[in-house]
């Protein structure tokens, strides 16, 4: 634990303190097995995340799994530590993490690896696992989340991963080193164990990897009898029944997502063609509104939050949406508590729902219309128009919002100077849609048109694709500048060079760990936060390692070239995402889940409620 | 030791009458170990949370953004701990103090515990004192912890301490001797500890930790130990009784 003179040399030592309302804590040397999960940011960012929320109390549901959260330590309590020697300790007992069976990352996005090795670092661990497999006395990292669909950038650091969801897997594991290490087991051991009988589970050093003379990869080869050639992704096929967290850890400073996160469904039926989360949590599986509202209110009482969000990818698609909203609101009027959502999709936002979720404090509405023509929509599959945002808008005008977001994306395929223009029209034409909406308010409009750079992501049709050069989405974004003239319209635009990393580190092989650990050599952390991440010294980086950025991140894929994450399995198969491609490039939409099954592959999974035309059928 | 959370029972509130105005609860609490890390804002941010899970019948503001009305007596810096922080709530119903008190215990964790449960006859604003316990572990004390105290005690006693201020309007010299009411040094086994009595309130106010660190730089211990804890033990009237 940090002594009293530590904690008041940094700043907000709140995150240190541990302590909170919620937590569990139990005697690590009475359990079978000892969990630190990580998550490779500061405090108030982990304690945001839903999934964290989850796995945290299934683990510690099992009488026999001790598990303790662990975050990485600001960067002014980093330097402390390093100078007096001090390891990074799980914040519920204080313990060293090393001294745990396992230290758990979630890897939710990619700019977090360099901390995943600081706080590696940090705890006294070695980095690479082939150093620590034959250690007992190190733990065993294991990683999990949605980074975890291409996990072969860090997968030489990691002794497991795993793939998909881990409210059932992530117990199964543990339990089965809890079992093993009784009978005397060694860490090989059980991971060859692990990776034969557990589904979901990814043991990269059981997988040989060969690459071509061009870079590209040839082939996985596992080399073990018994383990899986692809490793087919987990999921829990009953939402309703699986676990899901009757409280949280009530944290006292103030956090990104401080609200109760209420996950109405898996996945989205919707097919974008941009988007990961979209193609690798199918099948799109339902909680029952009955469900929902029990669970929301037992977290309401054991937590006091006065905000509910439902969180799904869009919510306006859950089948149950009238009748959650009516359960939820005949209690939380009372109590004062307010239903909000993270996100609105243009198509099916009605004043019905505005006036549900009225956030009542927020005189903001944010839309993402994603692409600035109709004919850039189509290509990423968005099925949303102009008439949709412009009704959708002046709903929210009428409503007496006056602060409207739209969020876009730049570098997509296909994309020409007239797209990019586009999102300055259509912004134009949303504040002129404020003055045409009889009864707005009397404040002046305000339209925010944020964009952000187009990342290809594995497991998506556009995994093929280059992404644009940053000279390009650097033209393309003072293009946009130069068009926007209205003084009601505010423009955000996101680095370009945290984008081409991100596209490295999400498209690449394991030739990244040597890029990773080079960055690690020079001290790289916290590169999610603008204030930390510098693209030039990411570029020496590669340029030490020997790595060539563009190789990941700027070239165009074949239809046969073995992608490294193809020894994963998401359900969805490669050929429907190459149709998806195909489609994208004639300009063809895809019709979602619920309206035609456009055979994706990922009905092969099963589940229960689901929105598969394949599953529901049968 | 399993820390669990105590499912809260819920009664619904119709065996408390409502009554005909909003009522005035005062809480007593110690807010200690890791607790004096957080700050009084944060603090104030969770009471609202607090408060929902014990499933209190709070009278709740008629604005536009209806939220409970909480009043702290006197704000907690970061890194002192308490025996004696009192917050003023509102209920609506005629709940029995120690019913109030079951279930705020039920609603938090051991390191924030409410002892107390009164309905208030004073009011925040006649606080005019606290008395604070300030001990510093020996190790750190150069010269001795009895020689320590003896040295302590006549800079806090002497006939002027001038030290410099920092306020929102930039720092100011101040001179803090008639902000100290009292001084009682003692040692026990290793630790230097220091009672200290000091203003606190609305019109003049003293942190201890201004006073600690005047004692590093006069006395010198090194900045980089900071080893040494500081307890409000009690709140102190105009006529120097302890306000409740």
């Amino acid at each position: 634990m940090f002594s009293a003179s530590l904690l008041r040399s940094v700043s907000r030592p709140g995150r240190y303190a541990g302590g909170e309302f919620g937590q569990t804590v139990k005697d690590k040397s009475r359990t079978g097995a000892s969990f630190a999960f990580c998550f490779p940011d500061a405090y108030e960012i982990g304690m945001s995340n839903l999934g964290v929320r989850i796995l945290y109390g299934v683990l510690n549901k099992d009488p026999d799994i001790c598990c303790e959260r662990v975050f990485a330590p600001w960067t002014d309590m980093e330097d402390r530590m390093r100078e007096k020697g001090i390891l990074l300790c799980a914040h519920e007992s204080g313990d060293e993490v090393r001294t745990f069976d396992f230290l758990g990352f979630t890897l939710q996005y990619e700019m977090c690896y360099t901390n995943v090795l600081n706080v590696l670092e940090l705890s006294g661990i070695p980095l690479l696992a082939a150093d620590r497999v034959d250690d007992p006395s190190f733990p065993i990292v294991i990683g999990g989340g949605p980074c975890c669909y291409n996990p072969e950038p860090v997968a030489d650091f990691f002794d497991l991963f795993n793939i998909g969801e881990g409210e059932e897997m992530l117990p199964e594991i543990v339990r089965l080193w809890a079992e093993m290490k009784r009978r005397g087991a060694t860490k090989r051991e059980f991971l060859l164990e692990a990776a034969r009988t557990i589904q979901g589970v990814y043991v990269p050093s059981l997988y040989d990897v060969e690459y071509n003379g061009d870079g590209t990869v040839r082939s996985y080869t596992p080399n073990a009898p018994g383990v899986p050639a692809r490793v087919l992704k987990r999921i829990v096929t009953d939402l309703d029944t699986a676990y899901y967290p009757d409280r949280v850890v009530m944290p006292y400073i103030e956090c990104e997502q401080d609200r109760i996160m209420l996950e109405v469904y898996r996945g989205c039926p919707r097919g974008c063609r941009f988007c990961q989360a979209g193609m690798t949590n199918r099948p799109v599986r339902e909680k029952t509104p009955q469900t929902l509202v029990c669970q929301a209110r037992t977290l309401y009482d054991n937590t006091g939050y006065e905000e509910i969000s439902l969180t799904s990818l869009s919510i306006s698609d859950y089948s149950g949406l009238r009748e959650l909203t009516d359960g939820l609101l005949e209690w939380t009027e009372e109590k004062k508590v307010s239903l909000s959502l993270p996100s609105l999709r243009i198509d099916s936002f009605s004043e019905e729902l505005m006036k549900k979720v009225a956030s009542v404090r927020s005189s903001s509405i944010t839309f993402a219309p994603e692409a600035g023509t109709q004919r850039l929509r189509d290509v990423i599959n968005k099925n949303v128009t102009e008439e949709d945002l412009m009704r959708s808008a002046g709903i929210a005008f009428a409503g007496g919002k006056e602060k409207v977001k739209l969020y876009f994306m730049d570098g997509l395929p296909t994309e020409t100077l007239e797209d990019i223009e586009g999102i300055a029209k259509l912004a134009k034409a949303t504040v002129e849609r404020f003055y045409e909406t009889p009864g707005h308010p009397k404040r002046a409009p305000l339209v925010t048109v944020s964009v952000s750079c187009f990342v290809p992501k594995p497991d998506t049709p556009f995994q093929w694709e280059p992404q644009d050069t940053r000279e390009m989405l650097q033209q393309k974004a003072e293009y946009l500048r130069t068009k926007i003239t209205d003084r009601k319209i505010r423009y955000t635009y996101h680095d370009s060079g945290v984008s081409r990393i991100e596209a490295v580190l999400a498209l690449g092989d394991r030739k990244l760990s040597r890029a990773l650990l080079e960055a690690r050599r020079r001290g790289f952390r916290y590169d999610a936060w603008d204030e930390f991440f510098s693209y030039d010294a990411w570029m020496e980086v590669f340029s030490e390692a020997g790595i060539d950025p563009s190789f990941y991140a700027n070239r165009r894929r074949s239809r046969d070239e073995v992608l490294p994450w193809d020894v994963i399995d998401c359900g969805v198969t490669k050929e429907f995402l190459w149709r998806e491609r195909e489609r994208a490039y004639a300009g063809r939409t895809t019709k979602p889940c619920l309206e035609t099954c456009n055979a994706c592959g990922a009905d092969c999974l099963g589940g229960e409620r689901t929105l598969c035309p394949k599953l529901s059928k049968s | 030791m399993p820390e669990t959370v105590e499912k809260l029972n819920h009664t619904g509130f119709g065996e408390y009458g409502l009554l005909p105005a909003p009522r005035t609860y005062r809480l007593r609490f110690c807010k200690t170990g890791g607790m004096q890390w957080i700050s009084h804002l944060d603090l104030q941010r969770s009471f609202a949370r607090i408060l929902a899970r014990a499933d209190l019948p709070l009278w709740f503001t008629e604005g536009f953004n209806p939220h409970p009305k909480i009043v702290f007596a006197l704000p907690l810096p970061v890194g002192c701990q308490s025996l004696c922080e009192l917050v003023d709530i509102r209920l609506v119903r005629d709940m029995p103090c120690d019913e109030v008190l079951r279930r705020m215990h039920g609603a938090t964790a051991s390191n924030l515990d409410f002892d107390r449960c009164y309905v208030p006859a004073s009011k925040f604003i006649d606080i005019r004192a606290a008395e604070w316990e300030v001990r510093i572990d020996g190790r750190f004390v150069p010269g001795g912890t009895e020689d320590y105290l003896r040295r302590a005690e006549a800079l806090l006693t002497g006939p002027s301490l001038t030290v410099v201020k920092r306020t929102k309007s930039g720092d100011r010299e101040t001179d803090i001797i008639p902000l100290i009411k009292s001084v009682r040094c003692a040692a026990e086994g290793s630790e230097a500890v220091l009672r200290l009595c000091l203003a606190a309130g609305q019109a003049e106010n003293l942190s201890p930790e201004l006073v600690v660190s005047v004692l590093r730089d006069r006395l010198g211990i090194p900045e980089e130990d900071r080893e040494y804890t500081v307890m409000r033990l009690r709140m102190l009237d105009g006529e120097m009784k302890e306000f409740l």
